[in-house]
């Protein structure tokens, strides 16, 4: 009895500075602007309105800007888990001279910032022609600096799991592709999930690059298109900024809702233990 | 092998990307497509923007695509530099007035006074000496100042009439818009309503050259106008910066740092920023918009510039720099007037302006506008602006704490920049 | 294993990771000997000028009076936030690992703002840690004065910190909590009878038990909190003074607001250099205190 009191109560105090900036965003792109900073803030609008919504989808192609997020973020997704768990796998599991070599120099990325690189990775697509497309939005991700961490990952993953199992493989009559597609990634469902979420997250969540990168409203993702409304002068539209905001962020915490038992008791059934 | 190849490539492209200046440059035939980088983005001024670009192009057939770039307006001066880095220059760019000097020394830009002057109907001598200066190296202009935009103070009404004090325009009547009286104003609506008195716009207690546009009242400047010695230990500017600290923190005429307002709100009486902040009024409450108070050195007057320049990288520069006496021609130059001031004498006039600016009246246009044009000064600028501004804005901080004292802080950033401005 | 079958291993191995391999090598390492190129030049982007300097920049970086304090900012900033994520995360883990009714509720609050954009979280955050925002406000209700957060130097620390473990402490406490569940109860359960108190279970058993995770979560959170950029950018611009200026921070302005491409690139090699130092360190640490490594 004792103990859920305390349970409860420091659960639900411990989780205000998590839920209340995400529903003064929503609730605040309901206000008129003039309430957005009253004080103290307000929990809900005086009256509800909703012409912040309308505007998102008028001064921008909000639409196809959400579908070039959600694209990417697919793409290099997929992508990373793939990369990943192959190199991870073969990390882990096959032996080959310069392995551990190899292993290091693939880890440097995981040392390098961004901001580090940026100017090269610049150079180098604007050579080949890539401005102003997605493509180094999908291809760094993917291949460059951010995959190493998933490369990381699936090889710690990897590791762990007992040394009979390409025995059984072989017993079975099981390549070594299929030992890994077949055995390696079934097994590897939880470390993927995990991966899964932060690739999609960074993916969704990349700022500088796009700016660099993209300069046609079509082609923008959506952090870069949250900074473009702005009146004339650079200040910013706040309530359709804050539309906006909660428009990118709500889906994801949907899905996120429908989609967490899985994924946290997915990584709880096998356990990403050493 | 593979590893072999790879190093080939990388060797090939480090010896490329390195020494990658030559050879671009050459002018190139055939279809052109132009690039502007522009930090509105707003739908207004790219309608107005795309119609003179498509009118453009259909009197110039080789010229395919006309585009205007927006990056957002706070890191502007960085991803457009980003992309020069990159070698991926537009071929023409807006220009802020800080970063002025940067580009205009630089040789980055073509100078303009030759297409200008031989394209038909330009009247070139109509651009006004004032808003050029800036934008001139050795008698040669190497940016168009479309946007000369002067300081002025909106007034909610409303809030000061509920406070029961005089309106400024009824102090301006009386001969008593100064500073003094603007501070305390501010102190008095702050006291009855809470709501804040005066806003200096876009300040925030760290984009302090906005603050020009309240020190110039007692005729302190950041840097001499050569830009070798500091200003900021000068009896003017202590002065300046005393009465504004006693402003904030003793008399609440300003609200303290860390503290938002919003004028356009309704949150605050007054605020400082340039009269193209206008179009933000809706109507929600009475206002006004009068000249910046008088200072201890009777009136004066602020504007922010932005240029339009053009790229000596760009591969299209001589098509670059004809689009733009195109799009800065009389005709044009009115029309781009109804958002952004322009530098042409005949059209700097309050009849002019008013046509396409409906929310002002002739006479505040005359007063803050056309004579804030004629007798202002640009707000502060220097080569290596931005880093000259970091170090200003972290030596400014302990000015903006209830105890600080404001002669030894502004000592303080003198000696911080001291450095720099010797270097210029 | 013949020979034929250890050939084909190889083969395999190398086909696995050739993705991973050409990746590295056009998008990290190729870039990375870029950077140090250019940090032996004097590069001045608007003028076109690309100049070698030897080691003038790399002497720079030695004499530059603003170093010393961007690396105590830096350091304080990581060591904060990963002390402060990792026993936040740990904690609403075991918190969450109870027998209760209604507790994935909490989890999905707590791991919410993980899913939310980072700029837009900031944004938020910069208002309501305004002196008159919504936090002051709160504490206002439970009559505490709240400083005025991002306007002094020790409360604009804390600040960009919390903003920070807030918005990413759910992965590692969705991590810790996977790690948790694994634990084997039986273990538990033979404590309890040995008399082994709820303190000397958690730091004889759990501790140990998950403790690859916390190597795992460790190593992320640190090298994460050296690549921290726009959570600064929007809150505190490096500020007050330049109490939050850190390293990458540093950097960005150097190269992208001062133009001083060369200098940033040096700047840019040192932060190389101590994510690599920093990460060797822990990585020799792991022989030491993670439990059952292979």
């Amino acid at each position: 009895m004792n103990r859920k009191v305390v349970v409860y109560g420091l659960l639900s105090v411990l989780c205000i500075p998590f839920v209340f900036p995400t529903w003064w965003m929503v609730t605040s792109s309901f206000k008129p602007t003039s309430e957005i900073f009253s004080y103290p803030p307000r929990l809900l609008p005086s009256h509800w309105q909703f012409g912040a919504y309308r505007e998102v989808f008028e001064l921008q192609p909000f639409a196809q800007q959400y579908w070039n997020s959600l694209y990417i973020a697919a793409i290099v997704t997929v992508g990373t888990m793939a990369v990943a768990s192959l190199s991870g796998w073969a990390f882990a599991r096959i032996r080959f001279p310069g392995q551990n070599v190899l292993f290091i120099v693939v880890l440097t990325g995981l040392l390098i910032p961004s901001e580090v690189t940026i100017v090269p990775l610049f150079q180098l697509f604007n050579r080949a022609g890539l401005i102003d497309t997605h493509w180094p939005l999908i291809l760094v991700p993917m291949l460059g600096a951010p995959s190493v961490l998933a490369t990381f990952i699936m090889r710690q993953y990897f590791v762990t799991l007992p040394r009979e199992l390409e025995e059984a493989a072989r017993v079975d009559g099981l390549g070594r592709f299929a030992t890994f597609w077949r055995i390696g990634l079934p097994l590897a469902r939880p470390a993927l999930g995990a991966v899964g979420i932060f690739t999609f997250l960074s993916s969704w969540n990349l700022f500088l690059e796009p700016v660099v990168y993209l300069s046609t409203k079509e082609k923008f993702t959506l952090p870069q298109a949250l900074t473009q409304y702005v009146d004339a002068y650079g200040g910013p539209m706040w309530d359709v900024q804050l539309a906006a905001a909660s428009l990118t962020a709500l889906p994801v915490l949907v899905v996120f809702v429908i989609a967490q038992r899985q994924f946290v008791e997915g990584l709880a059934h096998t356990g990403l233990k050493g | 092998m593979r590893w072999k190849s790879t190093a080939i490539a990388a060797a090939a492209l480090l010896a490329l990307s390195a020494c990658g200046n030559g050879d671009d440059t050459k002018e190139a035939d055939g279809p052109v497509s132009l690039r502007m980088t522009i930090w509105t983005a707003n739908e207004a001024h790219l309608k107005l923007f795309n119609a003179i670009a498509d009118e453009y192009k259909s009197t110039h057939p080789n010229v395919t695509d006309i585009k205007f770039d927006s990056l957002p307006f706070d890191t502007y001066t960085t991803a457009l530099t980003t992309q020069i880095a990159g070698g991926n220059q537009p071929d023409l760019a807006w220009i802020l007035e800080n970063s002025a000097p940067d580009f205009v020394s630089s040789g980055a830009l073509v100078p303009l006074d030759d297409t200008l002057q031989k394209t038909d109907g330009y009247q070139f001598d109509d651009l006004a000496a004032g808003p050029r200066k800036l934008w001139e190296t050795q008698g040669k202009l190497y940016a168009y100042p479309f946007s000369t935009s002067p300081f002025g103070v909106f007034v909610n009404t409303d809030l000061v009439k509920q406070a029961g004090q005089q309106t400024p325009a009824e102090l301006i009547a009386a001969g008593q818009w100064n500073w003094d009286n603007a501070l305390k104003l501010g102190a008095a609506v702050n006291a009855k309503s809470g709501k804040a008195g005066l806003v200096v716009r876009d300040f925030d207690y760290k984009t302090w050259n906005n603050l020009a546009s309240f020190w110039g009242g007692w005729g302190a400047q950041a840097w001499s106008a050569d830009g070798k010695t500091c200003g900021f230990d000068k009896p003017e500017m202590v002065e300046a910066m005393t009465t504004l600290h006693k402003a904030v923190f003793t008399d609440k005429a300003l609200p303290g740092p860390g503290v938002s307002a919003d004028f356009f709100a309704g949150d605050a009486a007054m605020t400082i920023t340039q009269i193209s902040r206008a179009s933000l009024l809706k109507n929600t409450f009475g206002w006004d918009l009068v000249p910046l108070p008088q200072g201890k050195v009777g009136s004066y007057a602020v504007f922010g510039q932005a240029g339009i320049g053009v790229f000596k990288k760009s591969r299209h520069a001589a098509a670059a720099q004809e689009f733009l006496a195109f799009m800065t021609s009389p005709a044009n130059s009115a029309k781009l007037a109804a958002y952004f001031p322009p530098p042409r004498t005949s059209q700097l006039t309050a009849e002019t302006l008013a046509k396409t600016n409906p929310l002002l009246k002739p006479d505040q246009l005359q007063k803050v506008v056309v004579d804030g044009i004629a007798k202002g000064q640009v707000g502060p600028s220097h080569a290596g602006f931005a880093e000259l501004s970091q170090t200003v804005r972290a030596a400014l901080d302990p000015l903006w704490q209830p105890q600080a004292d404001v002669k030894a802080v502004l000592s303080g950033v003198c000696a911080k920049i001291a450095p720099q401005l010797a270097k210029s | 294993m013949t020979l034929r079958q250890r050939t084909a291993d190889r083969l395999v191995g190398y086909l696995f990771i050739t993705p991973q391999l050409v990746g590295s090598a056009v998008f990290v390492l190729l870039p990375l000997c870029l950077v140090l190129w250019y940090s032996l030049h004097e590069w001045n982007v608007l003028a076109g000028s690309f100049e070698f300097v030897g080691g003038e920049n790399y002497q720079a970086l030695l004499d530059d009076p603003a170093l010393p304090s961007v690396l105590r900012a830096t350091g304080l900033f990581s060591a904060g936030l990963v002390v402060f994520n990792l026993s936040l995360a740990l904690l609403l883990a075991v918190l969450l690992n109870q027998k209760l009714r209604g507790l994935t509720v909490y989890r999905t609050l707590f791991f919410s703002p993980v899913v939310v954009s980072l700029v837009a979280w900031t944004i938020v955050w910069g208002f309501l840690l305004q002196s008159n925002g919504g936090v002051n406000g709160l504490l206002d209700t439970i009559g505490v004065e709240g400083p005025n957060w991002l306007r002094n130097g020790t409360s604009a620390m804390v600040s960009v910190v919390a903003v920070q473990v807030f918005k990413n402490v759910g992965l590692n406490m969705v991590l810790f909590l996977a790690a948790l569940q694994g634990v084997p109860h039986e273990l538990y359960e033979a404590a309890e009878l040995d008399g082994a108190s709820a303190w000397t279970r958690f730091r004889r058993i759990t501790i140990p038990m998950i403790s690859p995770t916390i190597l795992l979560t460790s190593i992320i959170t640190v090298v994460g909190s050296l690549q921290v950029f726009a959570q600064i950018a929007v809150l505190t611009q490096g500020g007050p003074g330049t109490s939050t200026t850190v390293l990458v921070y540093y950097l960005y302005q150097q190269a992208f607001q001062f133009h001083h491409f060369g200098y940033g690139s040096t700047l840019a090699i040192l932060l190389f250099v101590i994510v690599l130092a920093l990460t060797l360190v822990q990585w020799q640490m792991r022989k030491r205190w993670v439990f059952h490594e292979s």
